[in-house]
């Protein structure tokens, strides 16, 4: 018995250390920007990438704090709307990875209006038109295929609904990856595609998985042909040597920007604006180049293996419209896929 | 005076109880509270309307009864390795028991994507599985994965190592006499196994089983690479897409449906206590490891045989394509010596800072839970065995909910309990480690809990009377008396809640911050930027780390095992 009181009090007793602990904040006069402070920064970019981008603002900008929190889109936002529950918003600024998720964001108004000055050499249709967000890169859904199994490389999404690929594809699925519930979107609302382009993909005995990671996976080690996948985790397999290659269909692909946004009651407004201007900044926009990501910024070169927003033939919708139809999109999708 | 005494006894418990109340109130009964609460919300206040909006949806009837056949059909399987396991490692004079242990606890620790995809491999029509299948007369083909079956089976497979853990104590402390009284009178090995054995095992079966139950229901890793491809959903998979899905009411729905899921929980429970009100109360016995079932030479090289090529394949299925893949320069290329190298172990080890970081910060969470859970946990299975009141069984059932519900959803209900504990108030607990540390507790204490309830059900009351009676003081009762009789089964939940809290995944990815870093997310981090060969490469790390441990554990435990019986011996 005098167990459970010791751990009781023990517990009692960190309680109030972390209570005390979290008054220190280390605070830093004299900056030279003027900006200063902590800033709250969450994304879904993979830790490395978002790393790298801390490191280079902060090198500009010492005086700041950036505090990272990283997770897949779905974890990020899912805590946010828990955050907002439980009262405050912890985050200042964020990045995740398609302009849907923004727009729901948008609707439920908690985010801050900020028109950069960075944005006119953003191209705008990959802006929010009243300033809630904003493109920082581009990724285009495209194909993979495994060269150990595909002589002939296809050049367009038709080669899915083929009967030589039958039961050799394999997709994400909208229900657990954001980008693949926006490219479902996308392409049943442009010709050629459209629902029937699902329905012979089905017909074809597509797999659904769980997203792109392991779309990749499941090319790169042969156990399928074709993927329907995010066109930088290819590029970055191949450069280490997976027999994969990367297709760019002649139909266009759709893409997403991984936008990035200011929340609005975010306690650290000065450091969020400039945090915002340095990723659509030259600068920033070369470090993004320099990771591995086609750049949003017009006249940044992609890294190699990957096509330019002006190489690109995007195929897209209107987003409003596509966050209205979200549901019922999956649930369509759900009919055709469902057994 | 013998009365002003006892008075003061029954004065001292109820403080302990009522601080046991507080704790349980704060830990577990606030979290869980919010969560129903937010499952009877709507924008208009209080309201049924998400139940009968879930209860009309048809996938959600699909959903349970897909739920009911994974929990169900894996705590089979995992009851019956986990018994046949623990039966022969117990009982038998079979050789190497340690390695054996080490082997059954594989599975446990290995992450379970690995082993999922592993079993897809060699399961899959040009795998291992079918080559040895095409040497068999007639058309045998390897068994779809991607179905409920697969998700049973990979799930027993993974679970049956907690049925092993608190069964093997359990039956070691059965006493011999018993069993050959049964038999000297006639009994037939079978039925002495099932009238004398089991009966008196079943504290730690069911245990076992319990733990097993709930895990299946939460498990989401294993159902959902499985079940997405064959559109198989369960109620762990369902209320994650709810919450991603981020629809109007998505968390409300989310809540309802895990309202729902702790409602399993709780069935699973009840059936646990049937379970223990049909076992047999047990003469103390101190663990006996001696063999008592001597084969033949020839008997034991079979079962020796059997036992090995089980182990084996379910762990070093994983184990070698965990280990291959992590080798091999880039994900898909065969496995060739041109293909090799150590590259990925030296980004792993030498470029990627975190990593490390993590170990260190997995390792301290991972201690610092298991203390935690070691006193509070024992001291609630104290309360619960001793004192068995509604109050006290209300207390476990609390206790097990946040196990059985989905990592996600217990996050989110630990973000609206502490980030303002009282609103307008935040204690900076939210966005530091404390968080994780609260969360950890909060969802492994069971583990503790279960396996302290079953070291407590084997020491007889009398024992601890005699003590008492003979003068001993509470501190001295423990020390002498409860605790060597205890400790085999304390342990075994300890270990348990290290191991998990260790490669803990789900709840950690929603409530880290920067320098918080656990190794369930830089696997995850690898996994998502599509690294799996670096997500590969760093969980043979951690699973040579855990090998270590184990090895150091088994020497500590030789010390003991050395000092107790020289004790012994001298008393």
């Amino acid at each position: 018995m005098n167990l459970v009181k010791g751990g009781f009090l023990l517990s009692l007793v960190s309680l109030a250390l972390v209570g005390c602990g979290s008054e220190e904040s280390s605070t830093n006069n004299g900056s030279s920007t003027g900006i200063e402070g902590d800033l709250s920064f969450y994304t879904s970019q993979p830790d490395e990438d978002a790393q790298k981008l801390v490191d280079a603002f902060t090198e500009k900008y010492p005086d700041v704090n950036v505090q990272t929190y990283r997770s897949g889109t779905e974890e990020v936002i899912s805590k946010i709307k828990a955050e907002q529950k439980a009262g405050d918003v912890q985050a200042d600024v964020l990045l995740v990875a398609d302009s849907v998720t923004f727009e729901d964001l948008k609707e439920e108004d908690l985010l801050l209006k900020y028109k950069s000055e960075e944005l006119s050499e953003i191209p705008s249709n990959l802006v929010d038109p009243d300033g809630m967000y904003a493109g920082t890169k581009v990724m285009a859904t495209a194909l993979v295929a495994n060269t150990a199994n595909v002589k002939e490389m296809p050049d367009s999404w038709n080669v899915l609904t083929d009967n030589s690929a039958k039961g050799k594809t394999i997709m994400p699925s909208p229900f657990y990856s954001g980008a693949a519930a926006y490219n479902l979107g996308v392409f049943t609302r442009n010709e050629p595609f459209g629902w029937d382009y699902f329905k012979s993909l089905k017909e074809n005995e597509m797999t659904v998985t769980k997203g792109n990671g392991a779309v990749l996976q499941a090319v790169a080690d042969g156990e399928k042909a074709y993927g329907m996948v995010v066109d930088f985790i290819v590029a970055r397999a191949k450069a280490e040597g997976s027999p994969v290659e990367l297709i760019y269909p002649k139909e266009g692909v759709p893409v997403i920007t991984e936008p990035i946004g200011i929340m609005k009651d975010a306690e650290n407004e000065e450091a969020a604006k400039a945090f915002v201007d340095f990723v659509l900044s030259e600068e920033g926009q070369e470090l993004a180049a320099e990771i591995g990501y086609t750049p949003i910024r017009k006249g940044v070169d992609a890294p190699e293996g990957l096509q330019t927003i002006d190489e690109m033939n995007v195929i897209d919708a209107d987003i409003s419209e596509l966050y209205q139809a979200k549901e019922e999109d999956k649930k369509e999708f759900e009919t055709i896929f469902g057994q | 005076m013998l009365q002003s005494f006892v008075h003061r006894v029954q004065q001292q418990n109820k403080w302990w109880f009522l601080m046991g109340a507080l704790f349980v109130v704060i830990f577990f009964v606030v979290p869980i509270f919010r969560l129903v609460f937010l499952s009877f919300s709507s924008e208009g206040g209080l309201t049924f309307e998400n139940y009968t909006s879930v209860l009309q949806d048809r996938s959600t009837w699909k959903t349970i009864e897909n739920t009911l056949y994974v929990v169900v059909g894996s705590s089979i399987i995992a009851i019956i390795l986990g018994i046949m396991t623990a039966w022969v490692v117990a009982y038998t004079n079979i050789r190497q028991k340690k390695l054996i242990q080490l082997f059954i606890f594989l599975p446990f620790i290995i992450p379970s994507y690995i082993t999922t995809l592993a079993w897809t491999q060699f399961m899959s029509k040009n795998g291992f599985f079918a080559h040895l299948l095409s040497l068999l007369p007639g058309s045998l083909e390897p068994l779809n994965m991607y179905s409920l079956h697969g998700i049973i089976i990979v799930m027993g497979l993974s679970h049956y190592p907690l049925v092993y853990l608190l069964t093997v104590g359990v039956l070691r402390k059965i006493p011999r006499d018993l069993e050959y009284a049964a038999r000297v009178s006639g009994a037939s090995k079978w039925r002495s196994f099932k009238n004398i054995t089991l009966p008196l095992a079943l504290p730690g079966i069911a245990s076992g089983g319990f733990l097993a139950f709930i895990a299946s229901l939460d498990n989401f890793g294993i159902p959902a690479f499985l079940g997405i491809p064959g559109n198989i959903r369960v109620l762990s998979t369902y209320i994650y897409e709810q919450i991603v899905g981020l629809g109007p009411n998505s968390f409300e729905r989310a809540a309802t449906l895990s309202v729902i899921l702790g409602f399993i929980a709780l069935t699973g429970t009840f059936i646990q206590w049937l379970l223990l009100k049909k076992s047999k109360n047990n003469e103390t016995a101190v663990e006996d490891k001696e063999p008592r079932f001597l084969f033949s030479k020839r008997k034991r090289l079979t079962i020796e045989l059997l036992l090995w090529s089980f182990l084996l394949l379910t762990t070093m299925v994983p184990l070698i394509s965990m280990l291959s893949a992590s080798l091999i320069k880039a994900y898909g290329l065969p496995f060739a010596p041109e293909n090799i190298s150590l590259k990925n172990y030296q980004f792993v080890l030498l470029e990627n800072q975190k990593a490390i970081t993590s170990l260190k910060n997995s390792a301290n969470l991972a201690i610092i839970t298991t203390i935690f859970c070691l006193v509070i946990g024992t001291g609630i299975a104290y309360i619960r065995t001793k004192k068995p009141s509604i109050l006290s069984k209300g207390l476990e059932m609390i206790i097990g909910i946040p196990y059985a519900l989905p990592g996600t959803v217990l996050a989110l209900a630990m973000i609206f309990a502490w980030m303002e504990p009282i609103p307008g108030w935040n204690p900076g607990i939210y966005g530091s480690i404390m968080i994780l540390l609260i969360a950890y507790v909060t969802r492994f204490l069971i583990l503790q809990v279960r396996g302290s309830i079953t070291a407590f059900m084997q020491v007889d009351s009398s024992i601890e009377e005699a003590a008492r009676v003979s003068g001993s003081n509470g501190f001295f009762k423990w020390k002498k008396v409860l605790l060597p009789l205890i400790i085999p089964g304390v342990i075994s939940g300890a270990l348990l809640v290290f191991l998990t809290a260790l490669t803990e995944l789900t709840v950690s990815s929603l409530l880290w911050s920067s320098g918080t870093e656990t190794i369930g997310l830089v696997i995850f981090n690898f996994e998502q930027a599509g690294y799996s060969t670096y997500s590969t490469a760093f969980s043979c790390i951690v699973v040579l780390f855990i090998l270590l441990a184990f090895f150091m554990l088994a020497i500590l435990q030789k010390l003991w095992d050395r000092r107790v019986l020289h004790h012994d011996r001298t008393n």
